[in-house]
């Protein structure tokens, strides 16, 4: 069975790539197609944070009475990264490729050590906590973000 | 309620100053050991030579430890869920006695002071101990590790590594400054010190960082899970029998896992080369390809290696040393530098809620790319001079520019970051 923390990592590993395809293509200095590329990214990234926001964090509160912890910290990180991406969109938009660069590599450094957390600590408590509902939350997370998971 | 909820170690991010302090003073070292170089152009004549001595604790417990302790304040929070009790206390602590240790250390080596190697191999014992002290506390605090990665797992091995190090290091200590009697050869006791430091520490401390930084950072293909799985395990149980195998004399158990480990070595460069090709950012960045090339110099150092068991010249050793110690360790610190230090400014402007300028402007590519030309160019002269003693002092002084410049990098992004707090 798959587990939370398997359909996650795949999603971010998945992200990661959505990610690469934008920056190679900025990088090429192809505007149009970065510009796709990247909505196609950002698109993918803000269905894993509403993902995690509305289904994931809220069952692991109410499994743990944790509400200060973690998963607090986790939509302070989500709320930093919006903004990273939003100067990132407008890198994109004005076609500014030092600008596109400098977001791109904050946001990158800020999704991973974002990723590790989640990963390694945070989907292993999930896993351990939501063990009765896991199956129908796997479904249901499976269903929001945009990644496709074959196990 | 902390110790049941490690995921409140979020929080414990130790204050910037914390790691910053190390990854500050540990380029002196890397200068202090270019002088010696460009002062002693016999240096790299042998491995026994007091200036190759005093060079290589320059390197390892000046530069390269420092690093690596201040980079564990900032990542056994982040991937292990272990927060260090009194973070800054413990850097202070850590950093005066190691700092002040090496220095000391250093000096007795190279100068013959008898007094100065117990008195730098003390303080250097203090401070590992002290860091190793609180890092069982913050580990034990933390969730025992159940994510798929084998990054706490293993960081966990390379303290128990330095744990042992630091204990072979301070009987060298105890038998060069105070005459303690050993019951075995003091080379003996010299290669365990050597190789429990690169391999079991240095070693398993870079495969545990690798195994999150390369396909997360470069975006790379996961490693293989059979490999992350077995690499330290296997690692360290060869590591201990080849010791038992040294202290016991059995010289043919000596020959065969010492092969077996430069073979684990190999592996682990050539999967993660292997990894880096298949890349998909497109424009690899500076630091990118400083970690690349201390993959090579691992490779490199391992021919050395291989060529100093069939082939008895002096030469080999040192070739290995310099491949292993500035080719692949200060390659990849530099690198990682590079990534942590803007990135630890930013978090810290953007945790005050300031509008934090972006990675590349906190520190832009083209100063890294110029030091990491500088980085190349001394290691290719190092590497010469192991063969012609005369370019030595050329080693030296690019050894001296190379660190000099990586310290006025850092510096710049701390600039940057002082200008945005205060604008």
């Amino acid at each position: 069975m798959t587990s939370i923390a398997e359909l996650m990592t795949h999603d971010h590993r998945s992200c990661d790539h959505d990610f690469a395809r934008a920056e190679t293509l900025a990088m090429k200095n192809d505007w149009d197609g970065a510009a796709a590329a990247f909505e196609a990214f950002a698109e993918g990234l803000e269905a894993h944070f509403r993902a995690e926001e509305e289904e994931l964090f809220p069952r692991f509160e109410a499994a743990t009475g944790m509400t200060q912890g973690p998963t607090q910290v986790m939509r302070g990180e989500h709320a930093d990264m919006r903004n990273t991406l939003a100067q990132l969109r407008a890198a994109v938009q004005d076609r500014d490729a030092d600008e596109f660069a400098g977001e791109a590599e904050t946001l990158l450094i800020m999704m991973q050590q974002h990723n590790m957390k989640e990963e390694n600590i945070l989907y292993p408590m999930c896993d351990m906590h939501l063990g009765e509902q896991r199956s129908t939350l796997v479904d249901a997370l499976g269903q929001r973000v945009t990644h496709e998971y074959a196990a | 309620m902390s110790s049941a909820n490690p995921g409140l170690a979020y929080e414990d991010t130790p204050p910037l100053s914390a790691p910053l302090r190390f990854f500050l003073t540990a380029p002196l070292f890397g200068i202090a050991a270019g002088v010696l170089l460009l002062a002693d152009g016999e240096l790299l004549v042998s491995r026994w030579t007091p200036g190759a001595l005093s060079a290589v604790h320059l390197f390892a417990a000046g530069f390269m430890l420092q690093v690596m302790l201040g980079a564990l304040l900032q990542i056994l929070p982040v991937v292990a869920g272990a927060g260090f009790p009194a973070p800054l206390r413990i850097a202070t602590i850590t950093h005066a006695l190691v700092g002040s240790g090496a220095a000391s250390l250093a000096y007795g080596l190279g100068a013959g002071s008898p007094n100065a190697i117990i008195a730098g191999g003390v303080l250097l014992a203090a401070g590992l101990l002290t860091f190793l002290a609180a890092s069982l506390v913050a580990l034990a605090r933390a969730a025992p590790a159940q994510g798929a990665s084998r990054t706490p797992r293993d960081l966990r091995l390379a303290l128990g590594a330095l744990g042992l190090t630091t204990l072979f290091g301070i009987m060298l200590a105890l038998v060069l400054g105070r005459g303690l009697a050993l019951p075995f050869a003091l080379p003996t006791l010299v290669d365990l010190h050597a190789i429990w430091a690169w391999l079991g520490w240095g070693g398993l401390l870079l495969a545990a960082t690798s195994w999150v930084v390369v396909p997360m950072f470069q975006i790379t293909p996961a490693y293989p899970a059979r490999f992350t799985q077995l690499w330290a395990p296997v690692t360290l149980a060869v590591l201990t029998l080849w010791s038992v195998s040294l202290l016991a004399g059995v010289e043919l158990a000596v020959s065969v896992l010492g092969s077996v480990l430069i073979a684990l070595s190999a592996a682990f460069a050539l999967q993660t080369l292997k990894l880096q090709r298949s890349t998909r950012r497109s424009t690899p960045d500076a630091p990118f390809r400083a970690f690349r090339m201390s993959m090579i110099a691992l490779v490199g150092s391992v021919i050395a290696l291989l060529l100093a068991l069939l082939h008895d010249a002096p030469q080999w050793p040192v070739l290995a040393g310099v491949l292993v110690l500035h080719g692949t360790f200060a390659g990849a610190i530099s690198a990682m530098l590079y990534k942590i230090v803007p990135f630890l400014t930013w978090l810290h402007l953007t945790q005050a809620r300031v509008r934090a300028p972006n990675m590349k402007k906190l520190l832009p590519d083209v100063l890294i790319r110029r030091q990491i030309l500088v980085h190349g160019a001394a290691l290719g002269a190092l590497v010469l001079a192991v063969f012609v003693p005369v370019l030595t002092p050329l080693a030296g002084l690019l050894v001296v520019i190379e660190f000099g410049w990586l310290l006025l990098n850092l510096l710049h992004a701390v600039r940057e970051w002082h200008r945005a707090a205060h604008a």
